[in-house]
Formats: structure tokens, C-alpha cells, sequence
């Protein structure tokens, strides 16, 4: 009993994280339609602007505010020359989807040439555990757990009480009927994007701390598991994404607690392999979501 | 420079026949498919444990047979096949689209981890290696000789495979496929079996590409998970999309551009006036600005030249009036 609640403190700090990527990477798609294949390289991006002013200041709110920002211009960059013109141009979904693949090779090998493709150890001192209630838990875990918790109560805020949130639902939800209706569709979907941005990219940044190292590819991996956690939410639906990357970090904790017929444990490193079969049965099984009603096929 | 030559050539026709595969299961029926380069490695890993004998302690692989090399490959073949078969059997009978890339790309996730991690497989990331000159004694030749020869082999089953894609091209399968890439609603009103057509291309492409990675085993000696990575295939894309998706005459040009040319030509990179430090900087920055070079050719042609050098010929009716709408993917 008291190893499972141990698992569901990880689970929590994975979570947290997972929640505020696939929520950033919920709401691009949502403005667009479009899925943004290289959302994990505005968390990469977001790793290593916190890393570099870190290195600096060796003040780490100002890393977190480096990481945010930098991972905001770069989300708006990828709208603005990448995406914006592909859909402008009537690019299908599976275009961009490709275009953006390509782009997150593109930004993977730039950070290659500059940084290389080594493992950069990002240790801060986590402190000394202690007991949290029923949980063990470091001071690290819990401004991680508590920053994230904090920046998607502030993000549904501005999605349902401010004026830019109803623009942006709206859009979400009929583009062309939101223009009608005199919105700056393009507008409020840069805008989005530098918003998804600035918390992809402070995910980035604790993301990095709480695994201790990244390299070029750290944030398309992460990225996959992103994916696992929107597509089982309801791709576009923030609260359902939200859902979703809280089961999916609790599921991929647990998963390695399982014990193998020989005893031994499963290896974090086949959480991958765990996080797409949930992945592929969600998407056979209900392709529009867990918490979504709709019967229709993904066809419509 | 003249076994540099004869390597970048061998290279080249191997790498040619990954994209004609992939030509039949994106050129064609039009499904982006992340799992290919997941079908060569199973070809690649199952030639290697069919042919270089049993395991020799801390390595740990399955079979670890001594078959001949032509007879692992066929079965390499065949084991690529029957894992597209099982992935295709899933992801093409209702998806579509972006979730039928996703699922895809899942699949191949799935098999780089196992490859990777499971070490009674085929020795985890250290991966197999000991395939010297398969067939090589056959005919008593030497190091050098030999390199002629496999160059002369591949080229000789590009061509072959070549022949094979052409005559497909304009077969009724062939058309059939391009149909279901075209408009599958209308190809079902006319009767077409769309699941069935679909999962028969792919395990085609498939194939090709599990014999492409049984010659890829050859030529490398060795394979392991640092020599393929799922992303890899984002190259073949680039080939096909640049010459021309669905010509195969414009896949072939484009293995020569993106596979020779791009490929190639950052290795000369610091011989050019102001890089010279390129390489002393870090030993990933060539192969690293190949990548970017070649994403960033794939993004400008999507956006501006998507139909390719070479596009595709456009098959009219007796009216002279286009029998199809302009190419979507």
C-alpha cells in the first residue's frame, strides 16, 4: 500500500508535466486542426534557454522565465512561417503533419550543430525528501507539481472567463463562422500559439530538472507521450487533454511497477512502448477521445 | 576515392529500392506510413541472425542459424511482410489520415524499444554484427573484388526491382491503388475492396523494404539500433517527394538527388572556402547538416513544388478531360 502511494507521487510529478505539454500542444491544435509534430521542440528549445541563462544568472526563476519565453517565439515562429502559410495555401492535415515532421528534423539537427548531440546534465539540488502526507517528495518535485498546477488554473481562466478565451473557442470550434462573426481568425491563432508556447516551453524547462539531462532529441521523445495524452483526451479539447495527461502519467508510473514473471521490473525504458498501446487502442477504440460522447467516426 | 565511389553506389541502389517501396504505400495508395523504416530493420535484423550463427556468450539472439544468404533473405523477406501484415491489418482498416500516421509511427516505436531493450531478440542496442561477404566464398573473391560484386548485385536487383515497379505501375493493381489515394469513396462505389487493396500495397511496400534491408545487412556487416532510427525515413520521404511521388522514373531521380547528391555533398562541406573548422568542431555537425539541409528541402518543396520534378502522369479519358482531381495526400 504505501509503495503504491510512493508510485502515485511520481505519477503526480509526471503528470504535471505531461499535462501542461499536451494542454500547450491541445490548444494548437485546436486553432488550426492541424497536429504540430515539432510541439516537442519548443520544449527542447524551452531546455536549453533555461539551461544557458541558468548557466549565467544562476537564478532559476530566471531560467523559467528564459525557458518560457524562448519557447513562446519559437511556437509563434513555427505559426507564423510554417503552419499559418501551409493552411493559407489549403495544405490537407496530413501535408502539414508531414511539413511540421520536417521542421522538427530541421530545428533537432540546428540544435545538433550548435549545442551537439551529447547529453547536457541539468542537476539542480532537489533538496532533501520528506514525507507529504502519504507521499515522499522533494522540494523540486513540489514546485513542479505546484508551478504546473498553477499555470493550467491560470490557463482555463483565460480560455473561459477573457475575451481572447471565447475568440479562441470560438475559433476552435468553426473557423470560418468565427470570422464571419468579425474575429482576427489568424490573429487569435498566432496568438494562441505563443501562449501554447510559453507553457510548452516552461515544460521544457522542468521536464529537464526533474530528469536531470536532455539532448537535441529529448523533447520528440517526450513528444510521443504528449501525443498518447491528447489523443486519449480528445484531441483539441483542453479539459479532456487535461484528463488524459493525468492518466496517462499515472498509467506509465505504475506500468513500471508491474513485476515480470522473473521478478524483475519492468524497465522505464519500454515506457514508450506502454505509452502507444494505450495510444492505438484508444485510437481503435474511441478515435475522438475517452471523454467525449460523440459517436461519429474520425471520417466527419 | 574509387572504393568511396564504389560504396556511395551501393549505397545509392540499396537506398533506391527502400524508396520504390515506399513509393507503392505513399506514391500510390497514399497512406503516410511511419512505420517503414521498421520493416528494414526487421529485414536487416533477421538476415543477420538467419546467417551469422549461433550466439557466443554475453550476446544473446534468437535462431542463430547458418543459412546461406539468398535463402535468409527471402525469409527476411517474408518476416517483414507478416509484421506489416499485422500492422496493416490494424491501422488501415478505419484510419486515416494524421491516425493512421500515428499509429504507424507508434508501431515502429514499439519495435526500436523492443530491438533495443530486449536483449534476447536480437542483443538488445549492441545489436548483431558478423556478416562478412555473404557469398563471397561462393565465388573465391577477395576484399576489393567483392565490393564489385555487391555493387554489381545491387544494382543488378534495383534494376530488377525497377522492372517489377514499372510493370505494377500501369497494371490494374496499380491503378487500383491510386484510385483509393485519389478518392476512396468513389473506388468503393465502384466496387473496390478498399481494406483488402490497401493492406495488399502495404505489405508490398513492406516487403521491398525488408529486401532492402537484408541487402542493407550486407553491405553494413553489422546492424544495431544506433545504425536506424525511426525519424531515418524522413530521407526516403524527401527522395520521393522530390523526384515525384507515384512516378517511379521521378523516385529514381530523387534517390539520386536526396540519397547521392544532398548526402554526399555535406561531406565536402569543410573542403569549401570559410568552413574548413566545420569538422573540428564536433564529429556530429556534418551528418547533423545533412539533416537539416534535407527537412528543410522537404518542407520547401511540400509548400511549393509538391508534385515533384518528375510528377506523376496524369492519365486522361477519351474526352481529353483529366480522369483525376488534382493530387491531395
Amino acid at each position: 500500500m504505501h509503495d503504491a502511494l510512493l508510485t502515485l507521487g511520481f505519477g503526480i510529478v509526471t503528470a504535471s508535466i505531461l499535462a501542461l505539454s499536451a494542454v500547450a500542444f491541445t490548444l494548437q491544435y485546436g486553432v488550426t486542426n492541424v497536429a504540430n509534430v515539432s510541439h516537442g521542440e519548443i520544449l527542447t528549445v524551452g531546455a536549453y534557454a533555461a539551461y544557458l541563462v541558468h548557466q549565467r544568472t544562476g537564478s532559476a526563476i530566471a531560467a523559467a522565465i528564459a525557458a518560457a519565453l524562448a519557447g513562446g517565439l519559437v511556437a509563434l515562429a513555427m505559426y507564423s512561417s510554417l503552419i499559418g502559410p501551409f493552411i493559407r495555401f489549403g495544405a490537407s492535415p496530413t501535408v502539414v503533419f508531414i511539413a511540421t515532421l520536417g521542421m522538427s528534423f530541421v530545428i533537432q539537427n540546428t540544435l545538433v550543430i550548435f549545442f551537439g548531440a551529447a547529453n547536457v546534465a541539468y542537476t539542480l539540488d532537489p533538496g532533501a525528501p520528506r514525507q507529504l502526507g502519504p507521499f515522499l517528495i522533494t522540494p523540486l518535485d513540489e514546485e513542479i507539481v505546484v508551478s504546473a498546477v498553477a499555470i493550467t488554473v491560470v490557463l482555463f481562466v483565460i480560455i473561459s472567463r477573457t475575451k481572447f478565451g471565447k475568440a479562441l473557442r470560438a475559433v476552435s470550434q468553426n473557423r470560418e463562422l468565427a470570422r464571419v462573426t468579425g474575429i482576427n481568425a489568424t490573429r487569435i491563432a498566432g496568438a494562441t500559439f505563443f501562449l501554447a508556447g510559453l507553457v510548452a516551453g516552461y515544460a521544457g524547462f522542468i521536464l529537464a530538472e526533474s530528469v536531470g539531462s536532455f539532448n537535441p532529441y529529448f523533447g520528440f521523445g517526450f513528444f510521443l507521450i504528449t501525443l498518447t495524452a491528447a489523443v486519449a483526451g480528445g484531441l483539441g479539447r483542453a479539459f479532456g487533454t487535461l484528463a488524459g495527461a493525468v492518466m496517462v502519467g499515472l498509467i506509465l508510473e505504475f506500468a513500471q511497477t508491474v513485476r515480470l514473471p522473473g521478478g524483475s521490473y519492468v524497465s522505464a525504458s519500454y515506457n514508450l512502448a506502454f505509452a502507444f498501446a494505450i495510444l492505438a487502442i484508444v485510437i481503435l477504440v474511441r478515435p475522438r477521445g475517452l471523454f467525449t460522447n460523440a459517436r461519429r467516426s474520425i471520417f466527419e | 576515392m574509387r572504393e568511396y565511389l564504389i560504396s556511395v553506389l551501393t549505397e545509392g541502389a540499396i537506398f533506391g529500392i527502400m524508396a520504390l517501396g515506399l513509393n507503392v504505400i505513399w506514391g500510390w495508395s497514399g497512406d503516410f506510413d511511419l512505420a517503414y523504416y521498421g520493416y528494414i530493420a526487421v529485414g536487416a535484423y533477421m538476415t543477420l541472425v538467419l546467417t551469422v550463427g549461433p550466439a557466443v556468450a554475453p550476446a544473446h539472439y534468437i535462431l542463430g542459424l547458418t543459412l546461406p544468404y539468398p535463402l535468409a533473405v527471402v525469409i527476411a523477406v517474408i518476416t517483414s511482410m507478416a509484421v506489416s501484415l499485422v500492422v496493416g491489418s490494424i491501422a488501415l482498416r478505419h484510419l486515416r489520415g494524421i491516425y493512421f500516421s500515428i499509429v504507424t509511427l507508434g508501431a515502429v516505436y514499439v519495435m526500436y524499444v523492443f530491438a533495443g531493450q530486449y536483449t534476447p531478440l536480437f542483443n538488445g542496442y549492441q545489436g548483431l554484427s558478423g556478416l562478412f561477404d555473404p557469398m563471397g566464398d561462393w565465388f573465391g573473391l577477395d576484399y576489393l573484388s567483392y565490393q564489385y560484386f555487391l555493387l554489381g548485385l545491387c544494382l543488378v536487383l534495383f534494376a530488377l526491382v525497377f522492372l517489377f515497379m514499372w510493370r505494377i505501375s500501369g497494371s490494374r493493381f496499380g491503378m487500383a491503388l491510386r484510385t483509393l489515394r485519389e478518392d476512396e469513396r468513389a473506388a468503393a462505389a465502384f466496387g473496390r475492396d478498399i481494406y483488402r487493396l490497401k493492406l495488399k500495397g502495404y505489405v508490398l511496400g513492406a516487403g521491398l523494404g525488408g529486401f532492402a534491408g537484408a541487402l542493407f545487412a550486407a553491405y553494413l556487416t553489422a546492424f544495431n539500433t544506433s545504425a536506424w532510427s525511426p525519424v531515418e525515413v524522413i530521407v526516403l520521404y524527401s527522395a520521393v517527394l522530390v523526384g515525384g511521388r507515384g512516378n517511379i522514373w521521378g523516385v529514381a531521380l530523387g534517390v539520386l538527388i536526396m540519397g547521392l547528391l544532398v548526402q554526399e555533398s555535406t561531406r565536402f562541406l569543410p573542403m569549401l572556402p570559410g568552413l574548413g573548422e566545420l569538422n573540428t568542431v564536433h564529429p556530429q555537425v556534418l551528418l547533423a547538416a545533412r539533416g537539416a539541409i534535407i527537412g528543410l528541402v522537404l518542407v520547401l518543396f511540400l509548400r511549393f513544388r509538391p508534385q515533384g520534378l518528375l510528377p506523376e502522369r496524369r492519365f486522361a479519358d477519351s474526352e481529353g478531360a483529366l480522369a483525376v482531381a488534382p493530387q491531395t495526400a
